[in-house]
């Protein structure tokens, strides 16, 4: 497309048909009398006169130089723009750049160092856009507006008519449909709705528009023209009338509108059942009973709700419990227990109980206690189901092994419960029937079938289960008001809340008797008496545990019976007040643990027996239990043995400890310890053991001088007993050799439980062939019938254990999956978009980025505007400049011109006068 | 003349001071209320008497007497010799002790004269030290002397060290009964002057040469404890720069500003000390603070190293603690132990795992099997044996080891067949079911590499994942979890024992009800009668065996 630049413009002019072929003249007629085409053409002209002017001008845009930066394939749809690889319209930026600063900072320039000035405020006066139609409407919208927000338009108190002051006094719309007019555009729309009245509105609005421009023009134009007729008091005046006019006109027509509603609800009573009623017989509306009833029917609604919610709260009519038989009874009973058992496991492995299936039950429970007149439930109740089956224990024992539930021993203990708590009131219910008339006569021991002649007797007796205490209660105040039994053991007592209390309480009574005491204070102080007697029990309870400490450190042997009775009411106890009773525990734990770790007391030992009773032994982790443990090994692990009676305590330990995994099985290597130091310090043998002779890695303390035993018996050898916690007490007396050979079968004893416990683990054989090694290399045959069952019996079970070991297959998992990284792809991939995978540094480099460009933009916006303003200043100076010099000029001139004219007088006066002379 | 005259002046001076002092004492003895103003009121103006004039210089005698006089009154005896101190450290300051060429003979003679008291005072103060009261002023005293002894004793410009006076004092320390007096000297003098430190170190050396015959076991322990107390060693030259008498200047290669020197002085009296021989609890003393006090003392470490082989060799917890000091030279002085890992596999026997010293021989096994270069069969009997003494050990060491194990799993994958194990062939497996299996590991082999453990299983660990403690077991269960985790940081399980075990128990207070049993057994301790025992209730274990008596 070569050619020069003026011929390539016409060739497109031509090409655009702006230029061409002269028209005839006809063709220019017919162009011009299709007006609507011409204009048409004239934009389309236009349109293309600017591309050809864009085309042509090579400064309208920047382009880069080579191209764009990369080839890109885009599914995108590409400009024009981008395909050119325009990147911008200087010349366009430019001017309205220029436009810009001229409205701004010129503007500001202008006003610099100026002070005041006036602010055109009037709507639209500086916006050219706006043609002085436009102006109009928007001041009488915006005025408009303004009433509208201060007053209701339809305010009748309001004396004020809006608008009413301008117009030369003349209403606004004072002409023929005025009236018509000052109804609301509402009553119109509704009034009428056909076509003839749609455009009456629309001349309507003309019509207002005309009369707004007039006012407008007028108020421009200024107020103070002097051609008024009347004065501005007189047109208020007459404003003021003639709107007050209207309004009480408005005000009759409202009135009336009321009355004729009036009426036409009065004669609705006789048109109602003529609209509704039209099957009922209208005979039957009797007016004064309809009022009645109107006004009943209020009430009545009321009422009825009243009524409705009443029963929403109301409890639900439930059907009562059935009577169940025995057989379902013991099935529930059985069921609850191997619930029980689940949990027990679960908590053994380690694993929640479900938390909210405990809490439901705790809140069950919660709400039995509470409620006193719920019987029934009471006697859902743990114990009333043992009371249920007690009597027929037997008979029902084969059912709940049926149901897979084989450990006897609950039902028993149900059993136990009541049948435990008339056997240790035995003596005292035999004697204190002498004494005590009223309470005991009736009681017996057969009648406790019916539950409400048991009642006393029940009282007495057990006090164990709840619903039996709560039935006994009641009497209480009235039997047993005060005086003693014939054990000299009072019937009432004070509530001891600490252990220094309950020494005092219990002084004088026999430790025996301790059992019956707690029961009476129990019974005294049960919860359901009195509100603060459940902290006060739990009190108690805390001083009970801390006696039986007490107790157990001046043990005496007869008294097994007594704290053995204790013990279990603080069983009991615990049930209904477990944090105390294992708060009360874990205190003489933490004493144990930090004055006399190595050096347990008998009471110590009782107490740590308690713990075993009282908590599940078998759970993975347990508040009390766990710390309980931690001492028993403790003294177990690092107690060297220094007399008889620390093997004794030791051994006692171990029982324990064997007695706490009974049933879950663990294992406790300082149990083996122990007994195994045991064995080689009793061993006849003086050689010294090594772990090469034991073959076992438990570390050897050195035995005390005298533990050991003689080679051979003597033939008055005392017969081996079992140990008492007289053995456990340190006595300066050398070992008598009964106690030895007693601490050898206990410890033979232990080892064998011990072996049959653990037969299962995985490295029994390495646990317990060091017993058998020591056991038949150091001990001699005189002493063989007191070690060789328990050889016999390790002996047999390493066997098996030998037999059944596996090699270890601890890893079948499932095989994890190697971690992959799936590649990201972007579906709308831009190579100019930083695709960065971490958030932070992509959010920060787009800040940098956008910080950049501000900055950039900022400057060059400043270097402009310098520039600008030096352009502005230069302008002003040159126009100052001119007009200097055109004044300089023009004064020049004139002085000349004075000067030419007085020289021309003088030379004309100089030639006059030569004339004249 | 003038000389005569002075003399006599003197000599009359110090009758007439002798007559006043006669005359006090009297007084003194008479009134014993206003003793301590009068006491004061005299010794100042015996000082400003001395200060006065060389006329009155046997008033030094007469406080010489004052300060000896230490068995009656102690505050006297303080008082004096605070003042003597006083006197002598103005005479020296003032250059009178300063022996002149050009002096006269007359002045020489009261020079000597003055030195030589300055001697009585000095085995004054030194006396000092045995008695428990005066010591620590004495103490205190002696040193000021020291430092202007330094200064002034000689009319050389720079300070020199009196070495003489010092070593006795380090003597008299050494022997004094008053342990306090040593704390005292160790924590202000020693640890805070190098100077100090380094003659000490060169005094006791001394001492312990001197004295090798005769040097008994509390003087041994006393020397020990006083060169235990020395533990910081510097690291460079230029953290020697505090001095108690600033060294000459102007020989840049004083001994005292040289590490090597201080060094050298150190590894001789330790040296010193050690060829004495040493108690057993005196080895384990040392052997404990080895690596980090004694060792970096020495420039020659490897002198120790047959000491250190010797405790390494002799078995029990002294091989425990040598070890650390054995591996001290093996990282510094790239030491060459014959079979070391033998020796290390033969300290684990039964009770290293109850030893007080677990966690530091821990500590040092996981650094020790720390390379993945180490042979799989070896670390494979490590793991076994120490799996093996966890039968038997307490829950502390158990709960250090089995995260020890998983690292070692980890690091050597060959031994993850002590795991996991199975059978490869159907005859195998058919063995396996017939006869079981019987572990083929030696635990009484002493070389690691033959013991089998490799071809064995850990049961013992297993055995462990039922343990009575509730975070034991859960420990031990990590072994037969999946190895997703990379390591275990082995330190976070070193430390335990039963007491901190029980204190992470009680910590929390109970706010759960605890679960109680819900059977309340009919028989805790007494035994089930004939009745029950036919309904099926059987003694409890402890009932069983034990008796509690009976009602």
């Amino acid at each position: 497309m070569a050619g020069s630049q003026l011929k390539r413009l016409k060739a497109s002019l031509k090409d655009q048909g702006i230029i061409g072929p002269q028209k005839s003249k006809k063709q220019k007629r017919q162009n011009a009398q299709d007006a609507k085409a011409s204009n048409e053409k004239r934009i389309q002209r236009h349109e293309a006169l600017a591309s050809i002017r864009e085309q042509f001008n090579p400064f309208q845009f920047k382009t880069n130089a080579r191209g764009p930066k990369f080839e890109v394939t885009t599914n995108k749809p590409v400009s024009s723009r981008e395909a050119m690889g325009i990147s911008g319209r200087p010349g366009l930026t430019k001017a309205k750049g220029e436009e810009r600063r001229r409205e701004t900072l010129l503007v500001e320039m202008q006003r610099r160092n100026k002070v005041g000035g006036l602010i055109d405020r009037r709507f639209g006066e500086d916006d050219p856009n706006m043609s002085l139609e436009d102006k109009m409407i928007e001041r009488y919208t915006r005025e408009q507006q303004r009433s509208h927000k201060k007053h209701s338009a339809f305010d009748l108190e309001d004396d004020e008519e809006m608008g009413g002051l301008t117009h030369m006094g003349k209403p606004l719309f004072d002409d023929d449909d005025a009236p018509k007019y000052l109804k609301d555009d509402f009553e119109e729309d509704v009034g009428s709705g056909d076509e003839s009245d749609g455009s009456q509105t629309d001349r309507r609005a003309l019509k207002r528009q005309r009369l707004e421009e007039a006012l407008e023009a007028m108020g421009e134009q200024g107020e103070g023209q002097p051609e008024r007729k009347k004065t501005k008091k007189e047109v208020y005046d007459e404003i003021i009338a003639k709107s007050k006019l209207h309004k009480e006109l408005r005000q009759e027509a409202k009135e009336e509108d009321n009355e004729l509603r009036a009426e036409i609800d009065e004669a609705m009573r006789d048109l109602r059942p003529l609209l509704f009623d039209r099957i009922k017989p209208p005979t039957k509306d009797d007016k004064p009973s309809l009022v009645i009833a109107g006004k009943d029917q209020a009430t009545l609604d009321r009422e009825y709700d009243i009524q409705v919610k009443r029963m929403a709260s109301d409890k639900r009519a439930a059907p009562t419990e059935k009577t169940k038989t025995e057989e379902e009874q013991a099935a529930e009973g059985a069921n609850r227990l191997k619930k029980l058992e689940e949990d027990r496991l679960k908590r053994m492995r380690g694993e929640k109980v479900s938390d909210d299936e405990q809490e439901s039950e705790d809140e069950k429970k919660q709400g039995g206690d509470d409620d006193f007149d719920a019987m029934d439930v009471e006697e859902e109740d743990e114990f009333g189901l043992g009371q249920g089956i007690a009597g027929k224990a037997k008979k029902y024992r084969p059912t709940a092994t049926e149901l897979g539930f084989d450990d006897e021993d609950d039902f028993l203990i149900d059993d136990d419960l009541v049948a435990s708590g008339s056997e240790l009131e035995f003596d005292s219910d035999d004697e204190g029937e002498e004494s005590d008339e009223d309470d005991e006569s009736g009681s017996g021991s057969g009648s406790g079938s019916e539950e409400e002649d048991s009642d006393d007797d029940e009282f007495t007796k057990g006090l164990l289960t709840e619903s039996e205490a709560k039935q006994g209660i009641f009497r209480l105040p009235t039997n047993n008001t005060k005086g003693s039994d014939e054990n000299g053991v009072p019937y009432t007592f004070p509530c001891p809340q600490s252990h220094d209390e309950l020494l005092e309480v219990f002084k004088g009574i026999d430790v025996k008797q301790l059992p019956v005491a707690t029961q009476r204070i129990r019974a005294l102080y049960h919860p359901k008496l009195a509100s603060d007697n459940k902290e006060r029990l739990g009190n108690f309870a805390q001083a009970l545990v801390r006696h039986v400490n007490y107790l157990g450190n001046q043990y005496q042997p007869t008294w097994a019976a007594a704290l053995e009775g204790l013990t279990r009411h603080i069983h009991s106890l615990a049930k209904s007040f477990p944090i105390e009773v294992a708060k009360g525990y874990r205190a003489i734990i933490q004493e144990m643990e930090q004055s006399r770790p190595l050096a347990l007391t008998v009471g110590d030992l009782i107490t740590l027996t308690g713990v075993g009773t009282t908590f599940p032994t078998s759970d993975h982790f347990h508040q009390v239990v766990t710390p309980a443990m931690i001492v028993i090994a403790r003294y177990l692990g690092q107690k060297i043995p220094q007399s008889l009676s620390d093997y004794a305590t030791g051994t006692f330990l171990s029982i324990l400890a064997l007695q706490y995994q009974t049933f879950s099985k663990r294992y406790v290597p300082e149990v083996m310890n122990f007994t195994l130091n045991t064995l080689c310090a009793l061993s006849p043998s003086p050689k010294a053991f090594t772990p090469k002779n034991t073959t076992g890695f438990f570390p050897l303390h050195d035995p005390p001088v005298g533990t050991r035993l003689p080679k051979t018996l003597p033939p008055d050898a005392p017969p081996a007993r079992k140990l008492t916690f007289s053995d456990c007490l340190p006595s300066s007396q050398p070992p008598t050799l009964q106690a030895k050979l007693s601490l050898l079968t206990t410890t033979t004893a232990l080892l064998t439980s011990a072996s049959t416990l653990w037969s299962q683990t995985p490295a029994f054989t390495e646990t317990f062939s060091p017993a058998l090694q020591i056991l038949s290399s150091s001990y001699p045959a005189p002493l063989g019938k007191f070690t060789s069952p328990l050889q016999q019996h390790l002996t047999r079970l390493l066997q098996i254990s030998r037999l059944s070991r596996r090699p270890l297959e601890l890893h079948h998992h499932r095989p994890l999956a190697i971690r992959t990284y799936i590649p990201k792809f972007e579906d709308s991939f831009d190579p100019n978009k930083h695709y960065d995978p971490d958030r932070e540094r992509a959010e920060l480099a787009k800040l940098k980025a956008e910080h950049k460009r501000e900055r950039k933009g900022a400057l060059r916006e400043l270097r402009k505007d310098n520039a600008f303003m030096a352009r502005e200043n230069l302008r002003v100076k040159k126009e100052k400049d001119a007009a200097y010099e055109k004044k300089y000029k023009r004064l020049v001139a004139e002085i000349q011109g004075t000067e030419g004219q007085a020289a021309n007088a003088y030379e004309r006066e100089k030639a006059a006068r030569r004339k004249k002379r | 003349m003038p000389a005569a005259t002075k003399e006599s002046a003197l000599a009359s001076a110090g009758k007439r001071k002798r007559q006043e002092n006669g005359d006090k004492s009297k007084k003194r003895r008479k009134s014993g209320g206003d003793e301590g103003v009068d006491l004061k009121t005299q010794l100042k103006q015996l000082e400003s008497e001395i200060l006065e004039s060389r006329k009155h210089y046997n008033n030094i005698a007469t406080l010489l007497e004052l300060a000896q006089k230490n068995n009656e009154d102690n505050s006297t005896a303080i008082a004096a010799s605070e003042t003597l101190c006083r006197v002598f450290v103005r005479l020296l300051a003032m250059g009178n002790l300063v022996k002149k060429r050009e002096a006269s003979e007359k002045d020489a003679t009261v020079t000597e004269w003055l030195r030589e008291r300055l001697a009585d005072f000095r085995d004054v103060l030194l006396r000092m030290f045995d008695n428990e009261k005066l010591a620590l002023p004495a103490l205190l005293l002696a040193m000021s002397l020291l430092k202007v002894e330094a200064q002034h004793l000689d009319d050389r410009d720079e300070p020199v060290f009196p070495r003489y006076f010092f070593t006795k004092v380090i003597y008299s320390i050494v022997q004094s009964p008053v342990e306090q007096l040593r704390e005292e000297f160790a924590e202000k003098f020693i640890d805070e002057y190098d100077d100090i430190r380094f003659y000490t170190f060169e005094a006791i050396a001394d001492f312990l040469k001197d004295r090798s015959e005769d040097l008994d076991e509390a003087l041994r322990t006393i020397i020990f404890n006083l060169l235990l107390n020395i533990d910081d060693v510097p690291s460079s030259n230029d953290d020697l720069d505090t001095f108690y008498i600033e060294p000459p200047s102007s020989k840049k290669k004083h001994p005292v500003r040289s590490l090597s020197q201080h060094k050298r002085q150190a590894q001789d009296a330790w040296l010193a000390l050690m060829q004495l021989g040493l108690s057993k609890d005196q080895r384990k003393k040392i052997l404990g603070v080895m690596s980090t006090s004694i060792a970096p003392w020495f420039t020659k470490p490897e002198l120790l190293m047959d000491f250190l082989t010797d405790c390494y060799n002799a078995g029990g917890s002294i091989s425990l603690l040598a070890l650390s000091g054995v591996f001290y030279l093996i990282q510094e002085r790239n030491l060459d132990y014959p079979e070391f890992y033998t020796k290390l596999y033969s300290l684990l026997d039964a009770d290293m795992l109850h030893s007080k010293h677990r966690s530091r021989f821990l500590r040092l096994l996981d650094t020790f099997l720390g390379s993945s270069h180490l042979p799989a069969v070896m670390v494979a009997s490590f793991i076994k044996k120490l799996a093996r003494l966890a039968l038997n050990a307490p829950p502390s060491a158990i709960v250090a080891i089995v995260p020890w194990f998983y690292n070692l799993f980890k690091k050597h994958p060959l031994t993850t067949f002590m795991m996991h194990r199975v059978p490869r062939t159907e005859e195998e497996k058919a063995k396996i079911e017939e006869e079981g299996v019987e572990d083929v590991f030696l635990a009484w082999e002493r070389d690691p590499m033959e013991t089998r453990a490799i071809e064995s299983c850990l049961w013992e660990v297993v055995q462990l994942q039922g343990h009575w403690h509730p975070n034991v077991a859960t420990i031990a269960k990590i072994i037969s979890e999946q190895f997703t985790k990379q390591a275990y940081n082995v330190e976070d399980f070193l430390d335990h024992s039963y007491g901190s075990l029980f204190e992470a128990e009680m910590g929390k207070e109970v706010k759960k009800p605890p679960v109680v049993e819900f059977m309340i057994p009919k028989r805790v301790f007494t035994k089930v009668t004939e009745e029950e025992e036919k309904q099926g209730l059987k003694d409890s274990l402890v009932a069983g065996l034990w008796d509690f008596g009976t009602a």
